[in-house]
């Protein structure tokens, strides 16, 4: 228990140097954090069901009464918006927690042990990483289209998601392992369990933090690519469903309703550029030559 | 003796920002602190001190390299070319640099030759680009002069098309030092020339740099921490505490009859055969150069301090023909203290 | 001395033989595992090709017979191989991918898949080789330039718009540029390969595909040349910039153009061909989501279609195209990578 709330201790105290030294992951961390808080916090006191249909007047453009205007399903566009918002979070954060874990897990199998495991390891990966990704998750998520949900949906884009960190953390540790201090501590007698956990995962966890940011990207976009395909969960909201609707139900653009389009596009902008400086943010923390 | 280099009250530091808990905050750490002497043709200068005495900082000062955070103060670094051209290098800017000192006149040889050569690019062009750039050589004509110079330094002619990753670290020194001599300068600096290198590879690469030297006639200067180096190659020798030069003077001079405390501590902690006694080491650190002391910089650690050492500089002062030293003990009579 | 190499040349040669064998059985392997994968997950497609063939010639030919019907129904398994264990149809695919004949489409049947991938190819092979390679050149040459000139205003005018523009995907790239280039401004047309019939290749022709390709082709260069490439050039030039071989060539007094050709531009453009040479083999999959975004006529349209009719021949043409281009670009690279890069060797 001790650890776990030291560990968490110094998570927070991370953040606070992160957003008081660096720009980028300030204006990330903050975006990031009003966009979570009208998915979370805002979005259970929607006056409507953000899932039916002709609740509300239709095609209405953005007013006092409907800041954001409303859909030719009759939907009030905020709350399905921030509806959206949590539903598109909730899946790449599934997917980020299971594909950056089995990446850090398998990269760190196949850097620390090397030799016949790595290579049946990275094999494996360069197969997966070979196969082309979006078509295959179409075909899986048309075959598995009645079991879609939420997170069901965010574990199938793990499917494809985790070779990325899996290469990341083994070139990592692999860099590391040959680093002088991990001899010395080896050569000092600290098993090689300890030696993992006291020397490499200070470094590794900090690179982990960063995929684990990079996957959330990675899955929002996938989510949003398979819902413009018709192929996520069309009845209820996420960021790329409410295109899908506006694009091929709706002809939002035919018919001048550009601002059904234009609030999930630049929300999905707004989610995409946040997560993208909180990760450069990071890095350039992690790595300071990128800081120059 | 026609001089081949006159540094005349040369200050020069690192401007440092530190990120503060909300403001900037400027640094100075004042490296080299006015300093002065003058070299000449045909010897081999040395100047010692521990690390971080601002030795390396005086040579990029007197090259003229001055890296974004390194800021000249003031004084002058005025160098002569082969026929007695003058060029003030703290005046000029680094185009001019580049095009008619540089190389030309004085060259300059880094710590470490891990790493200097450009990975992408063969031993040959690395001679070809020089001679091509500053003297203007045609290609063929200078894979030549390449071929002519490595075998000077003693390498085979196959390291001519190699990378730099297929020679050996003692062979990359080699073609360093060849490449510094490539336009026989009149001044070479040579910062650490060896420290990377292993026993055996050093003492060639510093006899190699002697034997050029006397090929050459010029000035050789060679930054070292290491007084062994100095013993065996150098005519005289500076020796620098905290930012300021201490002691000049002949080598033999300053091994036999050191006249400053640092010094005289430096000469004590050196090995001698047949001696079997402890060596006593001087006790404290440098000072911290973002604040030196005042006075004297050396007096919170000299076991002859007087009340004067704490209040005011010494300055450098001839004690003995050829031999310079910045003590306050030797301000009123010449001799040994006590 | 020559006695002295001999040896190791021929040790050499073995290394090098040995490093070529390994990597092609590596290389094999993948791509075998990768379309077995595939296959496998393709053929759990819930859509049934041969009733969608069978549906549409009863509606077209108004057999209501159940008997020929039912023989039809019999001949169609035959001619798709789709009959018997699943086993022997894996064995028949797997036939006919060496021949590179993957059966009769479903969504033009009775055309081959492969026919139909082929007349496709040219329109996605084109749109991507135009834009990777705008991409790759053009995102260098800013990110070394920007990394160069790091304090200059322009650069970091760029890199914040490289830093917006690179998380985009190019599909929502697509959508804002559809909005803004064609609903808005109405330069330029919402989607399509071409608008006239084309009788013969002319100017007309040419002009009116380039016109149609342009949004397509922005989407995807946006955000990769001020994004990706930009990036990581401009990242790479740091680096270079700060390494001692660079600050040991401006102290021998070189000028700053020979500085930027041969030490920056030239340690900077080997690692960066890795990405393009990565880039180009992927080029063969298709920019799916553009092309369905632009209606574009490319592979990507195909796979779309293909997923939706349940033709597993067609749809796995397609990928088997993809799994082929990408793993040979790596194929390629790493066999070719060391001859370029003189600071990498043959492992």
């Amino acid at each position: 228990m001790g650890t776990v709330t030291e560990s968490l201790r110094r998570m927070g105290k991370l953040l606070i140097t992160l957003y008081m030294g660096n720009l980028k992951f300030r204006i990330g961390f903050t975006i990031l954090s009003i966009l979570v808080i009208l998915g979370f916090a805002v979005s259970p006191f929607s006056p409507t069901n953000t899932r039916s249909w002709y609740i509300v007047p239709r095609d209405r453009p953005p007013s006092y009464e409907y800041p954001l205007g409303t859909s030719s399903m009759g939907r009030d566009i905020l709350w399905e918006l921030c509806a959206s918002i949590r539903n598109s979070l909730t899946i790449a954060f599934v997917t980020a927690m299971i594909a950056s874990h089995i990446g850090l897990f398998l990269g760190f199998i196949a850097g620390i042990r090397g030799g016949v495991i790595d290579r049946i390891l990275m094999f494996i990966t360069d197969t997966f990483i070979i196969i082309p990704g979006l078509p295959l998750l179409m075909v899986v998520t048309t075959v598995l289209k009645r079991y879609l949900t939420i997170p069901t949906l965010g574990m199938l884009i793990s499917i494809v998601s985790w070779p990325w960190p899996s290469r990341q953390v083994r070139s990592m540790v692999l860099s590391l392992r040959e680093r002088t201090f991990i001899h010395t501590a080896k050569l000092s007698g600290m098993g090689t369990f300890r030696v993992i956990v006291q020397e490499l995962m200070p470094y590794v966890l900090g690179w982990h933090l960063i995929n684990f940011t990079n996957t959330i990207l990675f899955s929002i976009g996938t989510e949003s690519g398979l819902a413009i395909l018709g192929l996520s969960i069309l009845d209820d909201n996420t960021l790329g469903v409410m295109i899908y609707w506006a694009l091929n139900w709706g002809y939002a653009l035919f018919r001048g309703i550009w601002w059904w389009l234009a609030a999930p596009v630049a929300t999905l902008v707004l989610v995409f550029i946040s997560f993208y400086l909180v990760s450069i943010g990071m890095t350039e923390f992690m790595h300071p030559i990128a800081r120059r | 003796m026609e001089p081949s280099l006159i540094v005349e009250g040369l200050k020069a530091g690192y401007k440092l920002q530190t990120i503060g808990s909300s403001e900037e905050v400027g640094v100075y750490v004042d490296a080299v602190s006015g300093v002065s002497f003058t070299l000449y043709r045909n010897e081999v200068f040395g100047i010692a001190g521990e690390s971080g005495c601002g030795k390396s900082t005086l040579i990029k000062a007197v090259y003229g390299y001055y890296e974004p955070s390194l800021v000249l103060r003031g004084g002058s670094a005025r160098i002569y070319g082969a026929k007695g051209e003058e060029f003030d290098t703290t005046r000029m800017d680094r185009g001019l640099l580049e095009k008619r000192v540089w190389w030309k006149h004085m060259s300059y040889i880094p710590q470490s030759s891990m790493n200097v050569l450009n990975p992408t690019m063969r031993i040959r062009d690395h001679f070809a680009e020089i001679l091509r750039i500053h003297v203007g050589m045609k290609k063929g004509e200078a894979y030549q002069e390449a071929r002519k110079y490595l075998e000077e330094v003693g390498l085979p002619v196959d390291a001519l098309s190699a990378f730099p990753h297929q020679l050996s670290g003692g062979m990359r020194q080699r073609v360093v030092i060849a490449l510094a001599i490539l336009l026989e300068p009149s001044l070479i600096l040579a910062d650490e020339p060896s420290s990377a290198l292993d026993v055996i590879n050093q003492k060639v690469a510093l006899t190699l740099l002697r034997e050029k030297q006397e090929a050459l006639k010029n000035t050789l200067v060679i930054v070292s921490h290491d007084m062994g180096v100095h013993g065996v190659l150098t005519h005289r020798m500076a020796i620098m505490y905290a930012g300021k030069i201490v002691e000049i003077g002949r080598t033999a001079d300053i091994f036999w009859k050191p006249l400053h405390p640092y010094t005289k501590a430096l000469i004590e902690s050196l090995p001698r055969l047949g001696d079997k006694s402890k060596r006593v080491g001087l006790s404290g650190s440098p000072p911290d150069l973002k604040k030196p002391p005042d006075g004297c910089r050396f007096h919170p650690r000299c076991p002859y301090a007087m009340l004067i050492c704490s209040r005011a500089e010494p300055s450098l002062r001839e004690i003995k023909e050829g031999h310079y030293t910045a003590c306050w003990l030797y301000s009123e009579a010449v001799g040994e203290p006590r | 001395m020559p006695n002295r190499e001999k040896p190791s040349m021929v040790k050499g040669l073995k290394q090098l033989l040995k490093y070529i064998a390994t990597r092609t059985a590596a290389y094999l392997a993948t791509i075998f595992t990768g379309v077995t994968l595939t296959y496998i997950v393709v053929k759990a497609m819930p859509v049934d090709a041969v009733e969608n063939i069978l549906f549409n010639i009863i509606s077209v030919t108004a057999v209501y017979d159940p008997a020929s019907i039912e023989l039809l129904r019999r001949n169609l398994y035959e001619i798709l191989g789709m009959g018997g264990s699943p086993v022997e149809s894996y064995l028949i695919f797997i036939r006919r991918v060496f021949t590179f004949d993957f059966g009769p489409s479903i969504i033009a049947y009775p055309t081959p898949a492969s026919e139909i991938v082929f007349n496709r190819l040219p329109w996605t092979v084109g749109l991507l080789l135009t834009s990777t390679l705008t991409v790759w050149v053009t995102g260098n040459l800013l990110g070394v330039i920007a990394g160069y000139f790091r304090d200059r205003r322009f650069a970091k005018v760029l890199e914040s718009v490289a830093i917006t523009l690179y998380p985009i995907p190019y599909y929502i790239m697509a959508l804002i540029l559809i909005f803004l280039f064609a609903y808005l401004l109405r330069i330029f047309p919402l989607g399509g390969g071409i608008s006239i019939i084309p009788e013969k290749l002319n100017l007309e022709v040419i002009l009116n595909i380039l016109w149609h390709s342009i949004l397509p082709a922005a989407s995807l260069i946006l955000p990769g040349a001020l994004g990706w490439s930009f990036l990581s050039s401009r990242t790479l030039t740091m680096q270079t910039l700060a390494e001692d071989y660079t600050r040991y060539a401006e102290a021998r007094g070189l000028p700053r153009s020979h500085i930027l050709k041969r030490y920056i531009l030239r340690n900077i453009l080997l690692p960066q061909t890795t990405v393009l040479a990565l880039s180009l083999g992927g080029i063969f999959g298709g920019a799916l989501l553009t092309e369905i975004v632009f209606t574009y006529p490319g592979v990507g349209q195909i796979a779309y279609r293909a997923i939706f009719s349940g033709d597993v021949y067609t749809l796995m043409a397609v990928l088997f195209l993809s799994i082929i281009g990408t793993a040979t670009g790596t194929y390629l690279l790493d066999l070719l990578y060391p001859l370029i890069d003189p600071r990498v060797r043959y492992r």
